[in-house]
């Protein structure tokens, strides 16, 4: 009996896992092959090998850095949820809700729109704008202890000081105006594979040093005094962990745009399908998050086609229900 | 352990400890007792290098906390903490395990002698059949338990444990009494702890250090120290001190 549990719990992890997995593959060819240009798979995989087939080349110029950027920008929100979360020990952090994305958005079009010669150096200036937010959420709510309500209400403030901020600088002028509108929202359209190599680097280091540091992530979620009890620098844990996630939420942001709740969405769901350790939940997420992008990106612009839904307005749409949802769920953990 | 001139303010207006002149003892069970705010469980802390004194020092086998790295301090002394939490699926055994962090570097895998450590560590404390189980299965006793296997994992001389009756049923109270009484016995194991039920201290303890607005009162052997006097002297209770061949000596109140 006990042993069968064991083993259900093994194998809910791995099917979890192969679940995702499968259907990351599926909705990853299905959104190559679908739009307004449809090939077949043989004709996908025979044209972006030879490179002779002109569909392919369109879908390969227009579509695939779309995929691409959508699974990056997917794994990097998601992971940088549960890192915050990991963190703050509150289940509630989210990049979006919390500001560390309007941060760092504020950031990169204040760049943009000043200094538009410094265009190369805005993913860095975004990492600063998100650190930045997240500095400030961090230091004014952790004062009064570990109340997730409080931190989500001044995450709240702080998310739209800098979203103000940033679209206050969208009125200021009108030739920024539209390079505003492709940080602030997402539509992952006419993305570019200097895009895609621009998320797939950064996020590639995000995810791995995220990866590196799980077993600090499992430390901090045991009480402080406990950790430190055990040798463990708490303060520096608290450190890195935070620098990766805000690198992960800013890099995606930049790139990819606004997503608000995939970083509370996909972890929540990780966490009752694979369990709390961060061994397991943090590839875990960023395997679902990229999942979970993509379909939104995918559905988004083939459910009214030839019209687009942007996949950030599929998110919140989800989100927010799914937020009043683990809110009142908290209520009752935290018997507030 | 020497504690030396031990000054201790959480808001720099009122000193919670207020020139603590000490020593623990190795080898023996001190029972730190005292009122409500006397600042026991802040001792406590400084004596784990969880509050740095403002003056005084605290020495562990004559060097000073402060100079110890976080992991060789963890290999010294281990403590019990009063309130604790860990993900409410985390397995006994993975609990109990992370007693090994201060061994290890982050990237390191188990060793034989962290899994032996923790063998042991879950015989010590009757978790064995329990070590696969998810922690929210478990009862407050056997909860409390698994946290003492954690700081045994460590492996550490000093074993400190914050008021670690709170919250138990009378039976859990004393099974995990005698477990620490086993621990100092047959592992010589010097522990420190805080108590709030005197008669528990009295039974337990080799030492009783008796506090009393940041200062120590009496210390001592608890047959030489504990009188109706004292007590009344600390907590405001009348009490009467009674001796029987079964339970040794223990206390009654009998008003205010």
């Amino acid at each position: 009996m006990k042993a069968g549990k064991v083993m259900l719990g093994i194998n809910r992890k791995s099917l979890s896992f192969i679940i995702v997995l499968l259907l990351l593959g599926i909705v990853f060819v299905q959104s190559a092959l679908t739009g307004s240009i449809s090939v077949t798979p043989f004709e996908l995989i025979h044209g972006l090998l030879t490179g002779t087939n002109d569909d392919v080349a369109i879908i390969k110029d227009l579509r695939l850095p779309r995929i691409l950027i959508a699974v990056f920008a997917g794994a990097a929100l998601s992971v940088a949820g549960v890192l915050l979360q990991a963190v703050m020990r509150n289940p509630l952090a989210d990049p979006g809700i919390i500001g560390v994305s309007a941060g760092a958005s504020f950031m990169s079009v204040l760049v943009v729109s000043l200094f538009p010669t410094l265009f190369f150096f805005v993913p860095l200036f975004a990492f600063i704008g998100g650190a930045l937010a997240f500095f400030l959420v961090y230091s004014l709510s952790w004062k009064s202890g570990l109340d997730p309500l409080r931190m989500i209400l001044i995450g709240i403030a702080v998310n739209a000081l800098f979203t103000g901020l940033g679209q206050a600088i969208g009125f200021s002028g009108s030739g920024i105006t539209q390079s505003m509108s492709q940080v602030t929202t997402s539509t992952l359209t006419m993305k570019k594979w200097s895009e895609v190599e621009v998320i797939a680097l950064y996020g590639t280091i995000g995810l791995m040093l995220s990866f590196f540091v799980y077993r600090w992530c499992n430390y901090l979620s045991l009480e402080d005094r406990t950790a430190k009890s055990l040798g463990v620098n708490v303060n520096m844990a608290r450190f890195f962990i935070s620098i990766i996630a805000v690198l992960l939420a800013s890099i995606a942001t930049t790139v990819a745009g606004m997503f608000a709740f995939v970083g509370l969405l996909v972890p929540h769901i990780g966490r009752t399908l694979v369990g709390n350790d961060h061994k397991v939940l943090i590839p875990f997420s960023a395997l679902a998050g990229a999942l979970l992008i993509l379909l939104a990106d995918t559905l988004g612009r083939t459910l009214i086609a030839p019209n687009e839904i942007p996949a950030s307005i599929i998110m919140a749409v989800i989100g927010g229900p799914f937020l009043i949802f683990l809110l009142r769920k908290s209520d009752r953990i935290y018997g507030h | 352990m020497d504690i030396k001139e031990v000054t201790f303010s959480y808001d720099k207006k009122r000193d919670t400890l207020n020139g603590i002149d000490s020593s623990i003892d190795i080898g023996k069970v001190t029972t730190i007792i005292g009122p409500n705010g006397c600042g026991k469980s802040t001792l406590l802390g400084v004596l784990s290098n969880h509050h740095q004194p403002q003056h005084g020092d605290v020495l562990l086998d004559g060097k000073s906390l402060a100079d110890f790295k976080p992991k060789e301090l963890a290999k010294r002394l281990a403590v019990v903490h009063q309130q604790n939490n860990a993900p409410s699926d985390m397995t006994v055994e993975k609990l109990t395990a992370y007693g090994r962090i201060p061994y290890k570097s982050l990237f390191a895998s188990s060793t034989k002698e962290d899994e032996k450590a923790i063998e042991w560590a879950l015989a010590s404390t009757n978790l064995l059949d329990k070590r696969h189980m998810p922690i929210d299965s478990l009862s407050g006793g056997q909860m409390q338990r698994v946290w003492i296997a954690m700081a045994l994992t460590q492996q550490t001389p000093y074993l400190f444990l914050d008021e670690p009756t709170t919250y138990l049923d009378i039976f859990y109270q004393y099974e995990l009494l005698e477990l620490v009484s086993s621990l100092n016995k047959q592992q010589g194991m010097s522990i420190v702890m805080v108590l709030h039920d005197i008669n528990q201290a009295i039974k337990y303890s080799d030492i009783i250090i008796v506090m009393k607005n940041g200062q120590i009162a009496a210390k001592g052997k608890p047959e030489d120290i504990i009188t109706a006097d004292l007590i009344r002297d600390i907590y405001g209770v009348n009490v009467v001190v009674k001796q029987d061949p079964a339970a040794g000596m223990y206390i009654v109140p009998v008003g205010i």
